[in-house]
C-alpha cells in the first residue's frame, strides 16, 4: 500500500474515532441529557410528584444516581403513581439535571411547560367531548386533591365543589390547560378526555 | 379584647406571610428548576413551596427572641385544615399505659399551671446544605432555628393526671397533620419517658407571649428543650404511653443516626440511634455576608447554644481558624435559650476577610470545622464562616 493509501486509512480512523467520541460525549453530555427529556420529565413532576410537594424541592438536589433511584423508589413505595416507563424517564432526568456537580444556580429550561409533549397521547377528537364522572373522580383524586382538597372541598386551592367556574366551561378549561396563578399548566399532563371527566365528576358535586 | 397595633400587626403578617411567598413563586417556574427560593430580602427564605418550609435570615438573629413570623417554618404534610385545629373542635386525648383514658380541652389546660421556658428549636436538618457530599433532604443552611418564649404546661404534670403504669418506657406524640395521600406514613414520634417527665419538657400553647400561629402548631405543640425539633409535634391531638418506641417511618427509619462512623457518601445501614439532643453551635448574625464593613471598630456578634448544656465561650477566628480571639458572652442566659456574643474587631487594612466562629460548653464540646457526614445530613455544626470587605 502506498503512503498515501496509509494516510487515508489512518485520517479515516482517526474521523471515526472522534466522530464517536464526540457522539458519545453529545449523549453523556448531563445538560444535553436533561434539555432532551425536559419536556415530558417536567410534565411527569407536576402530575405525579407535585402532588405531595412543590417541585422546588426537586430543584435544590444535588444527587447522583443511585440516590436518584433510591428516592423515586421511595415515592412509589408511599404511593406516587410512576409506571415502570416513568421512573426510567424521571431517574434519567433527575440523575441529569441534578447531579451533584450541577451547579447551585441552574439556567432555566429552555422549553415551557405549555409546550411540554402531552404524556397521553390521543387523537385528536372531533366535536365536544362527553365527560365520564365515574373516571373523572380518580383522575381528580391524582392530580388535583393535592391543592383542591378530598372532594374538592378545597384546601390550598381553592373548593371547586359547587364552584361557579363550572358553569363557565371555557374559563375552566383555559384554567386548566394554561393554569391561573399558582396554579400550573396541566394541558401536557391531562388529556383532554380526562380533564372533560374531571368536570363531569365535579359537577356532580 | 385590646390588641395593641403592634401586636394586630403581627398577626396579619403571619395571616399573610404564607399566600403573599406562595404567590410570588409560582410553581411553573419552580418545575423548570429554578431556584426561585432564593430571594432573602424577605421575613423567611423559602425552601419549600408545599408543604410550606422556610427559614430565617441570619440577620434577624441579632435579636435574643426570635419573632413569631420570622421563626423557621418545618413540616411535612404542612398544618391541618383550621377547623380541625380551632379550639371548638380540638381536644387532647393521653391514652396508653395510663390510668383509664382522658381527654383535654383547651380550656382544661389553660387551668392547670402554667410554665413559660426559653428555648432554642432547631431542625436537625439545619445546615444540611453544607455537608459534603451533598445528601438529599431540604436544604437548609443556617435558618432553620430560632430562640423563642414558651408557655403551656408542663407534660408530666399531663401524665399525672392520667396516672402513667408499670412498663412505661416511651411518650408517643400525633399531631392532626395529615399527608395529601392516605399511603404516606403519618408524622408519628415518641421521646423517652424519661425525657417526657422531666419538668422542663412541656406543651406550649403560646409563643413569645401570643397563641400559637398555625404554622407552628396550633393550638398545642410538644417543647423538649435542649433535643432538636422532630421531637417537637406541632398540632399535637394524641399521646400514647407505651413500652417501646414508636414504630414506623419517622421514627425508625428517618431521624436517625448511624452509631458508627460512615463513609462519606455511603449509604445508611446498620446500628443507628434516634436525633435526640441539638450539639453545641453558633452563628454569626452580624456583619452579614458580603457586607462592606468601614474599617474601624466593627462589632461581631451572633449566638451560641447548646442542647443540653451551657455555652461557656465563643471564639473568633480571622485568620482561616489558625488562631483564635474570645468574644464577650452577653445579654440573658437561661438554660436551654441561646447566649449572645459580641467581639469588637479593628481591621486596619482594606481587603476581603473571612470571619469564623466556633462555640464550647462546659462539657468542653467545641463545634468542629466541619461535622461527621451522614446519610441524613443531621447535626450540623461546623464553624461558622462570614466573608466582608472591609473599605478604608
Amino acid at each position: 500500500m502506498t503512503n498515501a493509501g496509509h494516510m487515508i486509512i489512518f485520517s479515516l480512523v482517526i474521523g471515526l474515532v472522534g466522530l464517536a467520541v464526540v457522539t458519545a460525549a453529545q449523549e453523556e453530555d448531563p445538560a444535553t441529557v436533561s434539555a432532551a427529556l425536559a419536556p415530558r420529565a417536567e410534565g411527569l413532576v407536576i402530575a405525579r410528584c407535585s402532588v405531595c410537594h412543590s417541585p422546588d424541592l426537586i430543584a435544590q438536589q444535588r444527587l447522583p444516581r443511585p440516590r436518584w433511584e433510591a428516592t423515586v423508589e421511595k415515592m412509589k413505595h408511599w404511593g406516587a403513581e410512576i409506571s415502570d416507563d416513568e421512573t426510567d424517564l424521571l431517574v434519567r432526568y433527575l440523575s441529569a439535571r441534578y447531579h451533584p456537580g450541577a451547579p447551585d444556580h441552574l439556567s432555566p429550561l429552555d422549553s415551557e411547560l405549555r409546550k411540554a409533549e402531552p404524556l397521553t397521547q390521543e387523537p385528536v377528537a372531533e366535536g365536544p367531548l362527553t365527560g365520564v364522572a365515574v373516571r373523572g373522580a380518580g383522575i381528580f383524586e391524582h392530580n388535583c386533591q393535592g391543592c383542591h382538597g378530598t372532594g374538592a372541598t378545597g384546601g390550598m386551592g381553592p373548593k371547586l365543589a359547587k364552584n361557579p367556574i363550572l358553569k363557565h366551561e371555557d374559563l375552566f378549561w383555559e384554567t386548566v390547560l394554561h393554569g391561573r396563578g399558582p396554579m400550573p399548566a396541566w394541558g401536557s399532563v391531562l388529556s383532554r378526555q380526562d380533564i372533560a371527566d374531571i368536570h363531569a365528576w365535579l359537577l356532580a358535586r | 379584647m385590646i390588641i395593641s397595633r403592634r401586636s394586630l400587626f403581627s398577626r396579619i403578617l403571619q395571616g399573610l406571610g404564607v399566600s403573599l411567598i406562595v404567590n410570588q413563586h409560582l410553581p411553573v417556574a419552580q418545575a423548570a428548576g429554578e431556584e426561585s427560593a432564593r430571594d432573602e430580602s424577605g421575613p423567611l427564605i423559602v425552601r419549600v413551596t408545599r408543604p410550606f418550609d422556610a427559614e430565617t435570615p441570619v440577620r434577624e438573629f441579632t435579636s435574643f427572641l426570635t419573632p413569631n413570623h420570622r421563626f423557621f417554618v418545618r413540616s411535612h404534610f404542612g398544618p391541618p385544615p383550621p377547623e380541625a385545629v380551632s379550639e371548638a373542635n380540638w381536644k387532647l386525648r393521653v391514652g396508653g399505659l395510663v390510668e383509664g383514658s382522658h381527654e383535654f380541652t383547651l380550656t382544661d389546660l389553660r387551668q392547670m399551671e402554667a410554665v413559660t421556658i426559653t428555648a432554642v428549636v432547631q431542625c436537625s436538618g439545619n445546615g444540611r446544605a453544607f455537608h459534603r457530599p451533598k445528601v438529599p433532604g431540604v436544604q437548609w443552611e443556617r435558618g432553620a432555628v430560632g430562640n423563642a418564649q414558651w408557655t403551656g404546661v408542663r407534660l408530666r404534670d399531663v401524665l399525672g393526671t392520667a396516672a402513667v403504669q408499670a412498663g412505661a418506657r416511651h411518650v408517643q406524640f400525633q399531631g392532626a397533620d395529615r399527608p395529601v395521600v392516605a399511603s404516606v406514613p403519618l408524622f408519628t414520634r415518641s421521646i423517652p419517658l424519661k425525657k417526657a417527665l422531666h419538668p422542663d419538657t412541656i406543651l406550649a400553647y403560646e409563643m413569645n407571649g401570643r397563641p400559637l400561629p398555625i404554622l407552628h402548631g396550633a393550638p398545642l405543640r410538644v417543647i423538649t428543650p435542649g433535643w432538636m425539633a422532630d421531637s417537637c409535634t406541632k398540632w399535637l391531638t394524641e399521646i400514647t404511653v407505651q413500652a417501646d418506641e414508636s414504630t414506623g417511618y419517622y421514627m425508625q427509619t428517618a431521624y436517625r443516626l448511624p452509631t458508627t462512623p460512615v463513609e462519606p457518601g455511603a449509604s445508611a445501614s446498620g446500628q443507628s440511634t434516634p436525633v435526640e439532643a441539638m450539639v453545641v453551635k453558633s452563628l454569626i448574625a452580624a456583619p452579614q455576608e458580603d457586607e462592606t464593613v468601614k474599617s474601624g471598630p466593627v462589632a461581631i456578634q451572633g449566638m451560641a447554644w447548646s442542647g443540653e448544656a451551657k455555652v461557656v465561650k465563643v471564639e473568633v477566628s480571622l485568620d482561616e481558624g489558625k488562631t483564635w480571639e474570645s468574644a464577650r458572652l452577653i445579654g440573658e442566659d437561661h438554660p436551654y435559650a441561646w447566649r449572645q456574643w459580641q467581639l469588637v474587631w479593628n481591621p486596619r487594612t482594606a481587603g476581603t476577610f473571612t470571619i469564623l466562629c466556633r462555640a464550647t460548653d462546659v462539657r468542653g464540646e467545641t463545634q468542629p470545622a466541619t461535622s461527621p457526614w451522614n446519610p441524613s445530613g443531621f447535626l450540623w455544626n461546623g464553624w461558622d464562616r462570614v466573608s466582608v470587605t472591609v473599605a478604608l
